[in-house]
């Protein structure tokens, strides 16, 4: 009798279950950590706070005062140019690295395990240590490193560091040596996610090797650079510990980017509310991206 | 020769070129760490030293304050990847095994956070530790770890648990066996690489972090190693190079070494991670 009633009434399915008491902890953290500190510093962006002493009263005089700062527009630039010579660089260096080692790997050939473990060693080097080594490399005394090297070669010496435009390429590189290993991970899985009898059709059909990349590996991995794209801006545009050790946003604001403005603002003159409002730049920047990449997935999704 | 030997060979050529890029400055740090002062100044015609020296790595580690900076690295770093992914295996776990409404948005929400510089939010935070008088305490540190590891941890946990055969679940749920039994006889258990993963890499990153222990530690000995080179380069001239080499290398080797060591682990999760995500 039970045994029939069971079939027809199964009872629980799996799917069931109150979700909100195993979502409390993450949900709590989301709100301590992340979203009302996000409203306090749109708070205290609107008042006249400094590091030492609480908000007396408010105003939109941080904001004028940030907005009237002639430095504003120059570390803009910086960030424009910082991020959007890393986002090309990174997405193009990890990339070819994916390819290559996804082609290699299909070969057979040997090494290219070790040559990812190489990119990834770079990767978890902390940031602070990535700037302090560069800045080894990056040395313009004769004996420092690149330039001894280009020595070799009649070349240089290069002002790595203390020529405005140059210390700004050799950020890029330090970053570029640093980041790629993000963008080798993700693209690498998408090019494993490819169904291989694409390419065995493509084969036999004569195709060269150029239009199997731009007619079956680009269009199939366009959604993931697309997401990678956004991902990687946002965390150039919150990249700063590095530079802060390789130029300290010099020379003059050549280095100087937003997150490091932000950071000097705040922490060595102390003024809050003025760093409060570069936050919340910086913030409403990063969650532009973050919605667009939202924007691509919800678009592409039904199309794939 | 045929077309795919000669596509080997650009393969090799490439790897070859890039590799030059991602090698040298750890090359170089090595070199640098076991030279002495004379030998710095000869730059690349040094690069093998004549007379390599582990004087410098002597040096550092004879200096207790040295010592107590990676012992405090490594205390932060793992209780914050305990912290993050003590969090985030309930949430994760609902995410993969139950239905419900706005699972989708949580699960988006949980992946915008991670976009929001730290920078961000340590503005608050900063002001509310110095009112609950948590400066200065590891514990400050800790918690605001936990919090910047949980994203990433459940959205790996998430992968993880996916992968954990739900018949096993359901025939601890036939034998009376309560969710949360089912989750900590049965799941957790099985997860156990996928889990080994999240807390290997939370700790990775909490060891590379920077920001939060130099604003919220103030005192010297608190500080871990990513705080504590900063302050020595700042304090280092050329004269002592070799020094500030052999003390990045100390720095550095940890988190690379359990890394490479894991990598294959790692890689794959965050590979399920990047491909579904």
């Amino acid at each position: 009798m039970t045994i029939t009633n069971r079939t027809t009434d199964r009872g629980p399915a799996p799917g069931d279950g109150h979700p909100l008491p195993w979502l409390v902890p993450a949900i709590a953290i989301l709100a301590a950590f992340y979203a009302v500190p996000v409203l306090d510093v749109l708070r205290l962006a609107f008042s006249d706070a400094s590091l030492l002493a609480p908000a007396s009263r408010y105003s939109t005089d941080a904001i004028g005062g940030v907005l009237a700062d002639p430095a504003l527009p120059v570390v803009l630039g910086t960030t424009l140019v910082f991020t959007l010579a890393n986002v090309a660089a990174l997405q193009l260096a990890g990339l070819c690295i994916a390819l290559v080692i996804a082609r290699g790997e299909r070969r057979g050939l040997r090494g290219m395990a070790a040559f990812r473990t190489l990119v990834l060693a770079a990767w978890v080097v902390p940031g602070i240590a990535n700037g302090l080594v560069w800045q080894m490399l990056f040395d313009e005394a004769p004996y420092g490193t690149l330039n001894s090297l280009l020595g070799y070669v009649g070349l240089g010496p290069v002002a790595w560091l203390s020529d405005p435009q140059m210390a700004m390429a050799s950020a890029v590189i330090a970053n570029l040596w640093q980041g790629t290993a993000f963008s080798m991970i993700v693209f690498y899985a998408a090019r494993r996610a490819i169904d291989p009898t694409l390419y065995e059709v493509a084969e036999l059909d004569a195709a060269t090797p150029w239009q199997m990349f731009r007619y079956i590996t680009l269009p199939l991995m366009r959604r993931l650079i697309a997401v990678n794209t956004v991902l990687v801006t946002v965390q150039t545009l919150n990249t700063f510990d590095s530079i802060l050790a390789l130029t300290g946003g010099g020379p003059g604001r050549a280095t100087e980017v937003l997150a490091l403005f932000t950071f000097n603002t705040v922490f060595y003159n102390l003024d809050l509310a003025g760093g409060s409002v570069l936050a919340v730049l910086l913030f409403a920047i990063g969650m532009g991206c973050a919605l667009l990449v939202h924007y691509v997935i919800g678009r592409e999704r039904p199309a794939a | 020769m045929t077309l795919a030997r000669w596509g080997d060979v650009a393969t090799y050529v490439v790897l070859a070129v890039l590799g030059a890029f991602f090698a040298l400055p750890f090359l170089w740090l090595i070199s640098l760490a076991v030279r002495t002062p004379a030998e710095v100044y000869l730059g690349a015609s040094r690069f093998i030293p004549q007379a390599p020296t582990l004087d410098n790595f002597r040096l550092i580690l004879s200096d207790p304050a040295f010592l107590i900076y990676l012992w405090n690295g490594l205390k932060l770093s793992a209780s914050g990847g305990l912290v993050a992914v003590a969090l985030a295996i309930p949430a994760a776990y609902a995410a993969s095994r139950l239905n419900f409404r706005g699972k989708q948005a949580i699960l988006v929400g949980i992946l915008a956070v991670q976009m929001i510089s730290p920078l961000v939010i340590l503005l608050p935070l900063y002001r509310w530790m110095v009112a609950l008088g948590l400066l200065n305490s590891d514990l400050a540190v800790i918690a605001v770890y936990g919090a910047l590891g949980m994203p990433l941890a459940v959205w790996l946990l998430k992968v993880t648990f996916d992968g954990v055969p739900i018949e096993l679940e359901e025939a601890a749920a036939i034998d009376g066996a309560s969710r949360f039994t089912t989750l900590w006889r049965i799941t957790l258990p099985l997860a156990r690489p996928g889990i080994a993963s999240a807390f290997i890499l939370a700790m990775v990153m909490n060891w590379s972090q920077f920001l939060i222990p130099f604003i919220l530690l103030e005192r010297d000995g608190d500080w871990p190693i990513s705080v504590a080179i900063f302050n020595f380069a700042g304090a280092t001239n050329a004269s002592t190079t070799q020094v500030l080499a052999a003390a990045c290398i100390i720095a550095v080797l940890p988190a690379v070494m359990v890394f490479v060591a894991l990598q294959r682990m790692i890689v794959s999760a965050l590979m399920a991670g990047a491909v579904k995500g």
